[in-house]
């Protein structure tokens, strides 16, 4: 299968086809609309405790952190749109191209907690288009993580 | 052996159980998540923490067969900064005293 990334000497080029890039953008929707809070289970998955035995720590914790991180994620995902609608073949730097990493992640740990992966087992009894989403996933976090390691 | 003889006059040991709780450092845990792949938790290690590949991949599988590891400590305020970085790269991190 042609690589999705490669590091060239100017950053990372990212070469996508038009229905991962509509699939993608799917993604970051998805992501744009998990609520801050709740029952969702990727929203959960997303804001997990940062103090397991004092509510009052972590509370303020996320109360401090919470709004910094959830930027964070904003500028990361504005970086991931940019690749998914960009028409042509997209260069990041290597900054961007974490960003892009950070998204793909986030994504999939989403994703992975709506469809009810909670220990490793649970990854056998998926659906064959779950199991599908979450590889396809995996395996463009790998080919980007590859390309990123060479960049430490 | 040398004989002990006692003080005649009680001196405050200055390290209460209180201090010494204060000037324990803050560990940072990684816990073991079901979706993250090893590559990336080993990429995420060695950019945050600065770690070589072989100890950043010996914490990963640490994590991975152990359900934890700890991965930094420290003051309490580094370690709240480190668990917001491995936060907001997707791993689930902890701080315990």
């Amino acid at each position: 299968m042609q690589r999705r990334f490669k590091t060239s000497r100017t950053g990372i080029d990212v070469d996508l086809t038009a229905d991962e890039k509509v699939f993608l953008g799917e993604l970051v929707d998805l992501l744009v609309a998990v609520p801050a809070d709740g029952d969702d289970p990727a929203s959960q998955r997303l804001t997990v405790p940062v103090y397991l035995d004092d509510p009052d720590s972590n509370n303020e914790w996320w109360r401090l952190m919470g709004e910094e991180l959830a930027s964070a994620r904003d500028a990361d995902r504005e970086i991931f749109r940019r690749v998914t609608i960009d028409p042509g073949r997209s260069l990041l730097t290597v900054e961007e191209a974490d960003a892009f990493l950070r998204v793909l992640n986030e994504g999939r740990l989403a994703v992975g907690a709506r469809f009810g992966v909670e220990v490793e087992e649970d990854h056998d009894t998926l659906r064959d288009d779950q199991r599908e989403i979450l590889d396809y996933l995996g395996w463009l976090l790998e080919e980007l993580t590859t390309e990123l390691t060479k960049a430490l | 052996m040398a004989q002990v003889v006692p003080s005649p006059t009680p001196v405050m040991d200055p390290h209460t159980d209180e201090d010494q709780g204060l000037d324990r450092p803050w560990q940072v845990i990684v816990w073991n998540d079901p979706v993250n792949t090893m590559s990336y938790v080993v990429y995420v290690l060695r950019k945050l923490f600065g770690y070589n590949e072989t100890k950043a991949t010996e914490l990963m599988l640490q994590v991975h067969y152990e359900g934890r590891a700890i991965v930094a400590d420290g003051t309490r305020e580094r370690a709240e900064v480190d668990c917001y970085r491995l936060h907001s790269h997707g791993l689930w991190a902890t701080m315990e005293q």
